[in-house]
């Protein structure tokens, strides 16, 4: 197996860790072509013999974490610019494909980046707490800590039937 | 009363206890129904919370990250549907803006579209039918109309998802054919990758409030066409 082939075998997971970080589903692809290209680019820094999911998974993850300001920012002026990216559809498309997303896409929308990527990580990608601290740089104290704290806002967010 | 803290419950909840405090936690759970509760609050959070994002895992990539990892897919295939691809020689990046420019003339010039209504009900006719019929998730990179997701919907029967360069949605198996779900514009209407995904997020919807449990794998897809859909 080569790099590139094991990149690929783990591009269904990478595009669902995308998916989760991130605010819809065309953000959670942008995410993930931008961190195989990264990957791409930094391919010399992996060291064979480590994992590479981890590698990618932090990749994707700083990216993200990267785009955080410009996010809020975008965040913040969201109507006007995405109606300006789409135009001749008066916007009523985005407002369309926003109400569409899920509870549950919301619930983690609203979640503090540094709790909604501890929940990814452990919740939906299905890493140990030492895997997940280990790509997040933290103790595992503090994970724990954090994935305490999202998912009582979930639960708030999502209500008794979470 | 018990000493069991949300961090011990939750880490239960992720297989993240060792034997003797997994085992604690099992007796206290036993004789504190509110315990129990909270145990199975957060056991449904996080089956809801995988549940959610799975599907997207059982999809196909995306061409344009396929087209980043071209050349090693030249080399090793690594699946079937990897040579499938090998032959459009000059690579997926190539292959894709086929698919998205030259595919909406394809379909267009169909005599028959993708899409007509029998008794006031949309169902699938043409390549649309029989890529719903015959095509398997698993073993379709250059086809024009591709599949997502095969699953099974809450009441039973069959439903898949699809994509193509017109038209994408869900259809879901009848009696006399696929009854079309959901339809929403293709990839092709813009030839904006952005936008292609943007229809992905409404169809995941979609199946996401159809779908019974999980997607098929591709064993149970090919059972389930071998069994006609029934």
């Amino acid at each position: 197996m080569s790099f590139e082939s094991d990149l690929l075998a783990l591009l269904p997971r990478l595009r669902r860790f995308a998916a989760s970080l991130s605010r819809d589903r065309a953000d959670g692809d942008d995410l993930c072509q931008a961190a195989l290209e990264k990957a791409l680019r930094a391919r010399d820094q992996w060291q064979p013999g480590t994992r590479l999911d981890s590698w990618m998974y932090r990749i994707m993850r700083n990216l993200w974490i990267d785009e955080g300001r410009s996010r809020q920012r975008a965040a913040r002026t969201f109507a006007p610019e995405e109606a300006g990216e789409h135009i001749g559809h008066a916007g009523d498309r985005d407002v369309e494909a926003h109400v569409m997303l899920s509870d549950v896409d919301r619930a983690m929308q609203s979640l503090p980046d540094e709790q909604r990527e501890a929940i990814a990580l452990v919740l939906v990608e299905g890493l140990s707490y030492k895997e997940a601290a280990e790509i997040l740089a933290i103790p595992m104290g503090t994970l724990t800590s954090r994935l305490v704290r999202g998912r009582g806002a979930l639960i708030e967010l999502l209500g008794e039937a979470a | 009363m018990t000493d069991i803290d949300e961090a011990t419950l939750i880490a239960w909840v992720d297989g993240e206890l060792d034997e003797v405090t997994r085992r604690r936690v099992d007796r206290a759970v036993a004789e504190d129904a509110a315990l129990a509760a909270r145990l199975d609050m957060h056991r449904r959070l996080r089956e809801r919370l995988s549940g959610h994002y799975a599907p997207i895992e059982a999809e196909p990539v995306p061409p344009s990250m396929r087209a980043l990892l071209k050349e090693e897919e030249r080399v090793v295939p690594l699946r079937p549907r990897a040579s499938r691809w090998r032959s459009w020689g000059t690579g997926a990046a190539i292959a894709a803006s086929l698919v998205l420019g030259l595919g909406i003339g394809r379909l267009a010039s169909d005599p028959v579209g993708p899409v007509g209504v029998r008794s006031g009900v949309m169902v699938a006719q043409g390549p649309l039918a029989s890529a719903l019929e015959t095509q398997l998730a698993s073993a379709q990179e250059s086809a024009p109309l591709r599949i997502g997701l095969s699953f099974q919907r809450k009441g039973g029967g069959w439903c898949r998802s699809f994509e193509g360069e017109a038209a994408s949605g869900v259809a879901c198996r009848g009696e006399h054919g696929w009854k079309v779900e959901q339809l929403v514009p293709g990839s092709g209407q813009s030839g904006a990758y952005r936008q292609a995904s943007s229809a992905d997020s409404r169809v995941m919807a979609t199946v996401e409030a159809l779908m019974a449990s999980a997607p098929a794998d591709a064993r149970q897809e090919a059972e389930a066409r071998a069994k006609g859909w029934r």
